[in-house]
């Protein structure tokens, strides 16, 4: 077995085992879900699924959206720095570091602002 | 090719914006620190670009004399904003250092890529400055729909146009193409770009959107905002002098000088007013873009309009601080104005005669530039109209200083403004008014200036 497969491996076995404490830990710290009320619906977007088209409707969900898509466009740049790291030096280096840093920077103002919370 | 040389003004601006979101991490950032931080952001922009030297281009970006003069511009248009903005938070700043990012990058674009990236870059922040004015009052909320539906017009017709470009040209970098599709794709760039700087078929959401922001937003929306369209459209220009595009421009320049002038003659709302007022100057505008284009690209026809432009960052800016430092909405509200406070009105009146065009101001010089570019380039009837509207819009410049002046204020609504104005809001009217009335006399500076930027 070659070094790719071998590193594979560990990564899947990384991944996998991770998968299951998330899994588990969830149902073993988390809160209960209560299966009453509108526990039971199906849930789409955050809105109740069945309302009059015109009426106003809670952007809740949509913010959650932009911010997954702002913060996955960036992860897209970060892929081909990372593909290409055999040839890349240090001040690339540096430079998707300090990117990576603003990246974080932002989700800190997100959280500060109380963006995160779901209210 | 070195992007900190390059860039280093947009380097700056992004620099400013992270450190505006950081002092938003504090728990109540002061005033005076995002006030100091957003000026310091920009005179360091300034500074930045009258260092910088043209360069060679890049597959994204480059630098020459045109875009320096241009966001050298971009800049100086935005002070008075960022002196006067209220700083309630960190989030007005932001917005407008990512604006004027949006517009440095629109500068530097050697790619239809970068050029779209600019151009929705300095958009976005403008549609939420518009809809946070006033506490996002309902009307603020609506202008800034109507202005974000037409930027959202303005940006599909500009990446409709982009893709038809590339069928042709294979290459996504600003260089000319000329078959058909090019031809077609640069149309529907064009149109983008006439959406944005307020051209008169596509100019429905500009008084909305001027009305409803506040006065200094409006001046920046006024004069940098423009100044970066127009920029768009001179880059869309050059790639075909001889495209229908090119041969449009002075039909719908001379359209909209003269609905605009009509439009601002039966407005009762000042801010409405300089807004149909600001369609008419854009008419100006496009008819030095039109003569630059029709002789060829020449450095005298770039001149003019940049000279005019120029002229405008005092002319508008002063005339929207003056509404703000008056608190004056209204025609009727202005009666007697020039009696009360005769040193502000004063300065307001200055600002009137160069947006009107009275020799020896700044407007004066600036009209006069443009027409006669435009007569040299062979385009005699838009110049004529030009003329005609420059008389049709002294209607409403002069009648503006007539009520401030020779009104009695017996009107009902006379009493209510009597706002104290700020020092700040005094200086920066006074920073707008004498070089608005001086520049026609020392028509040099800029031309000194533009050389400068481009060693």
């Amino acid at each position: 077995m070659n070094i790719t497969g071998l590193a594979l491996l560990i990564d899947a076995a990384v991944v996998g085992a991770l998968l299951l404490v998330f899994l588990y830990a969830n149902k073993a710290v988390g809160a209960r879900s209560v299966h009453e009320g509108d526990g039971l619906l199906p849930y789409e977007t955050g809105m109740p699924p069945l309302e009059r088209a015109v009426d106003s409707m809670a952007v809740l969900y949509y913010r959650f959206a932009v911010l997954f898509v702002v913060f996955d466009v960036d992860l897209a740049f970060v892929l081909p720095w990372a593909l290409n790291r055999h040839v890349l030096d240090l001040r690339q280096a540096v430079a998707m570091t300090g990117f990576i840093g603003l990246m974080f920077l932002m989700l800190a103002y997100f959280w500060r602002k109380g963006v995160l919370e779901c209210r | 090719m070195n992007f900190g040389a390059t860039l280093a003004p947009q380097l700056a601006l992004a620099a400013g914006v992270v450190a505006a979101l950081l002092a938003g991490l504090m728990d109540r950032a002061p005033r005076l620190l995002l006030r100091l931080l957003g000026v310091a952001v920009i005179v360091a922009a300034l500074v930045l670009t009258a260092l910088s030297a043209p360069t060679s281009g890049g597959a994204l970006v480059r630098l020459d004399a045109l875009g320096l003069s241009w966001q050298f511009l971009f800049y100086l248009g935005a002070l008075p904003f960022a002196c006067l903005v209220e700083l309630e938070d960190e989030v007005p700043l932001a917005l407008m250092l990512g604006c004027m990012l949006g517009m440095g990058l629109l500068a530097a674009a050697n790619s239809f890529l970068m050029l779209f990236i600019g151009l929705e870059f300095m958009s976005i922040p403008a549609y939420i400055l518009v809809s946070r004015t006033g506490r996002a009052s309902q009307r603020a909320r609506e202008a800034a729909v109507k202005y974000f539906f037409a930027g959202s017009t303005a940006g599909s017709l500009f990446l409709f146009g982009m893709a038809l470009y590339y069928a042709d040209a294979r290459s996504l970098t600003l260089a000319p193409a000329a078959g058909p599709l090019a031809q077609a794709g640069l149309a529907l760039m064009g149109a983008a770009a006439l959406f944005k700087v307020g051209a008169v078929p596509l100019h429905f959401w500009l008084p909305d959107a001027y009305e409803a922001a506040a006065p200094e937003l409006a001046g920046f929306l006024s004069t940098s905002m423009k100044a970066a369209a127009v920029l768009m459209l001179m880059r869309l220009v050059a790639l075909a002098p001889a495209s229908a595009l090119a041969h449009a421009i002075p039909a719908v320049a001379a359209l909209t000088m003269l609905v605009g002038s009509l439009l601002a003659l039966r407005q009762q709302s000042l801010q409405r007013l300089l807004a149909y007022s600001s369609v008419s100057h854009v008419g100006y505008l496009l008819l030095g873009v039109g003569a630059w284009a029709a002789s060829g690209a020449s450095a005298q026809g770039a001149y003019a309009v940049l000279f005019y432009l120029g002229a405008y960052v005092f002319m508008s800016n002063g005339a929207f601080c003056f509404l703000r430092a008056s608190g004056v909405s209204t025609r009727r509200e202005l009666r007697g104005y020039g009696l009360r406070e005769p040193r502000l009105a004063a300065l307001f009146a200055v600002l009137l005669l160069s947006l009107g065009g009275i020799p020896p101001t700044a407007g004066f010089l600036a009209k006069l530039l443009v027409l006669w570019e435009a007569v040299k380039a062979g385009l005699y009837w838009p110049a004529a109209i030009g003329g005609g509207a420059a008389l049709l819009s002294l209607g409403y410049y002069l009648g503006l200083i007539r009520d401030a002046y020779f009104e009695s204020d017996e009107g009902p609504a006379s009493g209510e403004v009597n706002r104290a104005h700020r020092p700040s809001e005094r200086l920066v009217l006074l920073a707008c008014a004498v070089p608005a009335a001086l520049l026609g006399l020392f028509p040099w500076i800029v031309g000194v200036l533009s050389g400068v930027l481009a060693q």
